[in-house]
């Protein structure tokens, strides 16, 4: 028997590195035919912010000696511009032009899938052990039962087509994607210098995983996700409300005692998160102070990248619901309106974090999802790293409703979109409102998604709540 | 269904929930509704065709009275009868004619330039449809040996700033120019002597006389391209690399002694507002002088319904033409149409005695002929093949269409030759009139509608209602499919027991919302092979001497190995962790999924290209409805099912695009002379137009075909 399963598992492993290394393959074939595909000058997939087009053009006016953000080309950050800059401009004979760049981007969607992974990994043992303190026995017992999340939201990760697109399609966004991510593994692992160096880097390239601060306290404090408190304390009731006869329950009971330790909040990985998220973020705002210093300074910097993303000054299309929004409206309410909408991200934030403050990593996800839907400039790589944290939580959402519809939308409305840009830019026989259509539709999917899937959450933590409720009625 | 049985005990649901329930379990008799309809809809629209008006106020046409008079005509005459003296002599090297006009246009005092161009073969662009025109188009293979010429004269508005222009296009072949070539370019000719006088003009006149040695589209489009795409320096020298520079320029500029204007640059003229093709065909009319008018456009893309009213408008109402479009010749003597004319004509009547206001009864002669020119602008839209050289202007955004102007008799009586270059050239005086008086581009009328006579049309409000309606029963049978699926499995009940078995169940692995992965990825796997059966012909046609017979041959074979294979390769690797016997409910979920794979195409397509959509939704609907394994049906002897089974089989039959290729063709065309390699030719012509109907065919139409067939023969 135990060869066997060995040997399963070894295929199962085996499984998974060929489909990584297939879709490196696969990205790869795709660098080499950029022109055929023209994807960098898609609306989708890159925006004023992650376009590698415009962050070369900095790089030039840089070299030049002039503020990379002169003319309103180059949004994003400095060091960026110093890190990818050097290899906009370095081309390889008889090479696709930006190829060191297209593999900086692969290699930082590998890196990904591998946090993701582990990050998986991490959730999946926290799953398993809750599952067994809460007496699902059955459950825990089987261990083909629970699919691997972390090796199923890796390769969601990697072959999800709007990640490949975004890697092909040389948007900076792998790079955002990254930082996130390695934020999101340093809390999982309880690592404050990381998560913070993630929290930081990643706040300062696209601001809005800023509102991640919340899911990183409550994982750093409480730990990885766990199904809510109240049912261990529950459990614990009904093992002391039953005398135990022998001592598998004594020693169940003690499982139990261990269990409460994590849950209770602990204030000393909070405190070195923030003492290192001070460090790290003086340091880039030093190395930022730096770059820009001949180029007015570091105000200069917020008003033309945090700036340029709070108040919406480009107004071309994308995926987003910004732009045509602010392209119609009167030029007297543009400030109200952009308080309203970037204020609707902050409303939603607190009551989330009550409701799921169990499950940090969870409410990471639905911030990611919600950001990258109302924010100023979102593109398909946004999309790429919440449907890839999707994939984490595929034991917990198995339930999830309308899955079926979500995914026939996804399709529908990234096939769609291409086509309803074309009708309106290159054949003139469409308007705006065609292109604005896919977008609401696209913005009503994602709500949908972050809709069911929290209350498919929550069903699930309802389920496991079922048996031990029965069970104290039982004994009361 | 399943989700509503569950939700029905707790709590009301909401209205709207409440209303998707109960269409989801009437599913069937709602496809029904919806299909029919859809079908009526289709057949009922040359009755809601409304008539034609022109939107744009500020045209104005036929406000003006024609200064074009016999004075112009003469000219053209001149220029006819040195065009047919020049043919006649022996030595015509093709470059005599193009100098001969030449001279004629630089007497006018227009600027002239030659524009030398190379034909190059079609090519297969799959993805042309979603790049902008040029792209991709500076490294093909061009032959070196032959190269056309065209001539183009510009003429500078007086009241203009030269940002925008008119463009003449008049196709001919200059090896040999034909009488009916002839009298186009005296007609164009006389035209443009006429626009170098007046005052009003406030728009660049282009006059292009393209050489249709290689066929006029390609001509136009070559020079179209090199007016939009400016050459640098760098790229000419690239160019000059491939094809030495012949002395065409230097040649033509030697023979002439009057050139004075001839300029070896590439002359433009600002943005082009319309273009009009011109072309005259005598002497195949038996009434009276007539005007067809050919519009559409690669991917069944129309110009701007307004140009379509002006010419009509001026062709009827001032020069007595008469106007037609294309109409489907054997739809005329159909008798099921003829019969269904004369129903909704009396049901027309009846309505109007009803209520006198109600009108929408046409006499059932103007039906007949309203569906038969509807379904040729359906057949051509969908095609996606453009009519004339008229479709390289749309490419770029610019509307253009042809008129064929022909006569009632041959042409040798000088005198009705005289009055038939008068009309046509007042015909054209106006419509340039008209359009000058254009302030920005078209934009006020139509661009999606269908004809169904030269006044009447079809806009897309109505005709999209005929689509919806059709498509509008795959999502709905979709989902109640996937409600049944879920329904009827057995061990995902919801009721359990015991509460610890009833948890463990729905915590298990395949739990009941992820079961359609499965199906999904097989729909996936033939949809990748439909996009591998769709790019095959591309190495197929490099193979050197091949008829289309055995090349048809070949792809068929190539096609049907490369399923399995692909299976192979993706399947095994696929089906990880995932215990997947065979199921026996597993079609329903198979059969859902490809319903919403095939709506999503469908409602692709119909945003792409509307015609394909709706002829493709006509096909491809009842097939996927009506799928069902046929081992089911046979089980049950009953004479209804029965009909059923022969239903699936004929739908399935004709689902099958080379069958219903073949089916239609000999229904309209006869079935004499049917090759197998017809298929072949009629698919390399629509996928050397880089359209998007190509795509649609294998790409959604023949992976819905296969897994419908799979669904019929699925064992359970």
């Amino acid at each position: 028997m135990e060869p066997k399963e060995q040997s399963k598992e070894k295929k199962e492993k085996l499984w998974f590195w060929n489909w990584v290394i297939a879709s490196v393959i696969f990205r790869l074939v795709l660098i080499y035919f950029p022109k055929n595909l023209n994807l960098a000058s898609r609306p989708e997939v890159s925006t004023p912010l992650t376009s590698l087009r415009r962050l070369a053009e900095g790089y030039w006016l840089k070299q030049l000696s002039m503020s990379p953000y002169a003319g309103s080309m180059y949004h994003g950050s400095p060091l960026l511009l110093s890190l990818l800059g050097p290899l906009t401009v370095k081309r390889i004979e008889g090479q696709p032009d930006h190829l060191l760049c297209s593999l900086v981007f692969v290699i930082a969607d590998i890196v990904n899938a591998m946090l993701i992974r582990a990050t998986g990994q991490n959730l999946q043992m926290e799953y398993t052990r809750s599952l067994k303190l809460l007496d699902h026995v059955k459950l825990s017992e089987k261990p083909g039962k629970i699919i691997p999340s972390g090796d199923i939201a890796a390769l969601v990760y990697l072959w999800n087509p709007f990640t490949i697109v975004a890697c092909v399609g040389l948007s900076t966004s792998p790079i955002e994607n990254l930082a996130i991510i390695l934020s999101l593994y340093g809390a999982c692992k309880r690592q404050a210098p990381l998560a913070a160096f993630g929290w930081v880097i990643a706040t300062h390239l696209s601001l809005y995983p800023a509102i991640l601060i919340i899911p990183m306290i409550l994982l750093l404090g409480y730990g990885t996700d766990t199904p809510p408190r109240k049912l261990f304390l529950q459990r614990r009731n009904v093992e002391v409300g039953d005398n135990p006869p022998n001592d598998r329950c004594c020693e169940r009971e003690e499982v139990v005692h261990r269990s409460e330790v994590p849950h209770v909040f602990s204030w000393r990985p909070v405190i070195h998160f923030f003492c290192w998220t001070s460090l790290w973020s003086v340091y880039v705002l030093v190395l930022c102070g730096i770059s820009v210093k001949q180029y007015g300074g570091l105000w200069e910097l917020f008003k033309r990248t945090y700036g340029f993303m709070l108040t919406v000054q480009d107004l071309s299309p994308n995926i987003g619901v910004l732009w045509y929004f602010f392209a119609e409206v009167f030029d007297f309410f543009r400030n109200f309106f952009l308080i309203v909408f970037h204020g609707n991200i902050l409303f939603m934030m607190l009551p989330l974090a009550i409701r799921l403050k169990h499950r940090p990593c969870f409410l990471a996800f639905v911030y990611i999802a919600i950001s990258s839907m109302l924010k100023s400039y979102p593109s398909v790589g946004d999309s790429a790293l919440y449907l890839g944290l999707l994939g984490l939580f595929v034991n917990e959402l198995a339930d999830m409703q309308f899955s079926f519809f979500l995914f026939c939308g996804y399709v529908g409305v990234s096939l769609l979109s291409p086509v309803m840009h074309n009708l309106w830019i290159w054949r003139g026989t469409g308007n705006a409102n065609f292109y604005f259509a896919t977008a609401m539709a696209y913005a009503c999917l994602q709500i949908i998604l972050v809709v069911e899937s929290v209350s498919a959450m929550l069903n699930h933590d309802r389920k496991l709540r079922k048996p031990l409720t029965e069970l104290q009625d039982g004994k009361n | 269904m399943a989700e509503s049985e569950a939700e029905v005990p707790k709590a009301k649901p909401r209205p709207i929930v409440r209303l998707g329930i109960f269409l989801i379990s009437h599913s069937c008799l709602f496809s029904v509704i919806c299909c029919t309809a859809g079908v009526l809809t289709l057949l009922l629209l040359p009755v809601l065709a409304k008539n034609t008006y022109i939107s744009e106020n500020a045209l104005m046409p036929g406000s003006a009275n024609p200064m074009f008079s016999s004075q112009e005509v003469s000219e053209a005459n001149r220029l006819v009868k040195s065009l047919t003296s020049l043919d006649s002599k022996p030595v015509g090297s093709g470059i005599e004619s193009q100098r001969l006009i030449a001279e004629y246009m630089s007497d006018l005092g227009a600027e002239i330039s030659y524009h030398k161009f190379y034909p190059r073969s079609n090519q297969f662009h799959p993805l042309h449809f979603f790049s902008y025109p040029d792209s991709g188009s500076t490294r093909e293979n061009v032959s070196c040996i032959s190269h056309g010429l065209n001539t183009v004269g510009i003429i500078r508005a007086p009241r203009g700033d030269g940002k925008e222009a008119i463009v003449l296009v008049t196709p001919y072949n200059s090896l040999k120019v034909g009488p009916g070539e002839a009298l186009s370019l005296g007609i164009a000719y006389s035209v443009f002597s006429l626009l170098t006088q007046v005052t009003w003009l406030a728009k660049d006149i282009i006059w292009l006389v393209a050489d249709s040695r290689y066929g006029e589209y390609a001509a136009v489009n070559a020079w179209l391209r090199d007016y939009h795409m400016p050459v640098f320096s760098g790229l000419s020298a690239l160019k000059a690399e491939i094809c030495p520079v012949s002395n065409v320029h230097n040649e033509l500029k030697e023979n002439s002694v009057t050139e004075r204007k001839i300029n070896d640059g590439f002359r433009r003229a600002g943005t082009m507002a319309t273009a009009l093709v011109i072309k005259v065909t005598d002497g195949s009319e038996h009434f009276e002088d007539s005007l067809s008018i050919y519009a559409e456009a690669s991917n069944g893309q129309m110009p701007n319904l307004d140009l379509i009213n002006i010419v009509n408008y001026l062709a009827v109402h001032r020069q007595g033409l008469r106007v037609k479009v294309e109409k489907m010749r054997s739809l005329i003597n159909c008798k099921w149409l003829k019969i269904l004319g004369e129903i909704l004509q009396s049901l027309g009547h009846v309505a109007k005695s009803l209520n006198p206001q109600w009108k929408f009864g046409i006499p059932a002669k103007d039906y007949v002929e309203g569906a038969a020119t509807l379904a040729s602008s359906l057949y051509y839209q969908a095609l996606g093949v453009p009519t004339g050289p008229h479709g390289a202007f749309r490419d770029y955004e610019i509307d253009a269409i042809t008129m064929e102007i022909s006569s009632r008799v041959a042409l040798n009586n000088k005198a009705r030759k005289n009055d038939f270059l008068l009309r046509g050239g007042r015909l054209i005086e106006g419509v340039i009139r008209t359009v000058n008086n254009l302030l920005e581009k078209f934009h006020q009328s139509f661009f999606l509608y269908l004809l169904t006579s030269p006044s009447k049309f079809v806009s897309v409000g109505v005709y999209m209602i005929a689509f919806a309606l059709l498509v509008a029963s795959l999502p709905v049978v979709a989902a109640s499919l996937y409600a049944d699926a879920h329904k009827v499995d057995p061990s995902f009940g919801i009721d359990k027991s015991t509460p610890q078995a009833s948890a463990t169940d729905e915590l298990s692995i395949t739990p009941r919302s992820c079961k359609w992965l499965n199906a999904a990825k097989k729909v996936f796997l033939v949809h990748l092979w439909g996009a591998v059966v769709s790019f095959l012909p591309y190495f197929i046609c490099q193979i050197p001497s091949c008829t289309p017979t055995t090349s048809f041959v070949v792809w068929v074979l190539l096609s049907s190995f490369s399923l399995p294979i692909l299976s192979l390769i993706l399947g095994s690797s696929f089906s990880y962790g995932r215990p997947s016997q065979p199921q026996k409910r597993d079609w329903t979920l198979l059969k859902s999924v490809t319903i919403s794979a095939a709506f999503i195409g469908l409602c692709l397509m119909s945003v792409i290209n509307f015609a394909t959509a709706e002829i493709g939704a006509l096909l491809m609907v009842p097939m996927c409805l009506m799928a069902q394994p046929l081992k089911l049906d046979i089980r049950s002897r009953k004479l209804r099912k029965f009909l059923r089974v022969a239903c699936n089989l004929a739908l399935g039959f004709l689902g099958f695009p080379p069958a219903g290729f073949f089916v239609l063709k000999g229904a309209f065309e006869g079935f004499g002379g049917i090759t197998v390699g017809d298929f072949w030719s009629w698919l390399e012509s629509i996928w050397s137009w880089s359209s998007a109907t190509y795509l649609y065919i294998g790409m959604v139409h023949l992976p819905c075909w296969v897994l419908c067939i799979h669904v019929l023969f699925h064992p359970c």
